[in-house]
């Protein structure tokens, strides 16, 4: 496999064991899933504009070359992981907050 | 045009920044967590980025960006995953919000 393949599935593989080892376990509720499928729709836009330009190049021999549109297929497992790590971490930073906050009372 | 990348920046950035002001969000009821989520996934990806850019997975159409570059990386790119992370919180808090209503 190629390395941003490689790198892509695992990043993804990783936050959803980010997801479950902080406890927040994002990944069972159903709001996660329609705000994923609103991503989605906003990565299909921006991504759409910035591969069609191309404003960003793909090295060829670094990814499968499969795109859906002009998007290698890789940049929507990397997309999952940046935008997935950074709710999980929210919720999970907010959480401590609240802990920290409860405690001192 | 040399100022396109940062367009797209500023269009995926605009609304979400007017309107994580409104009340129903609230996003600022919790900046610290949200600096620091948003701080650690930046260093995340911008090390990957560093990286990435260098071994030649991606690079940038000169014809895009504005022309500063730190550590090999133009400075719309570094800026991506500002508006990405801040983007993904807002859109996160948006969508909870609207599930809540509609189970009213």
């Amino acid at each position: 496999m190629k390395e941003y393949t490689i790198l892509a599935f695992a990043s993804a593989f990783a936050v959803a064991i980010v997801d479950h080892v902080l406890h927040v376990r994002l990944l069972v509720r159903k709001e996660f899933w329609i705000f994923s499928m609103v991503m989605f729709c906003f990565t299909l836009i921006a991504n759409g504009y910035l591969t069609s330009r191309p404003i960003v190049l793909y090295g060829e021999q670094f990814f499968m070359s499969v795109r859906l549109w002009t998007i290698p297929v890789e940049d929507f497992f990397y997309g999952f992981s940046l935008v997935t790590l950074t709710i999980v971490l929210w919720e999970y930073f907010k959480r401590k907050e609240s802990d920290e906050a409860e405690e001192r009372q | 045009m040399k100022g396109e990348y940062m367009i797209v920046l500023v269009s995926i950035a605009l609304i979400p920044l007017v309107l994580s002001r409104d009340r129903n969000i609230g996003l600022y009821d919790h900046v610290g967590a949200l600096a620091k989520s948003m701080a650690v996934v930046c260093v995340i990806f911008w090390l990957w980025d560093i990286v990435a850019t260098a071994r030649g997975h991606w690079s940038f159409n000169p014809e895009f960006v504005m022309g500063c570059r730190l550590l090999g990386m133009p400075v719309e790119e570094w800026l991506f995953f500002v508006v990405v992370t801040f983007v993904s919180v807002f859109t996160w808090e948006s969508t909870k919000y609207f599930v809540a209503r509609k189970k009213k």
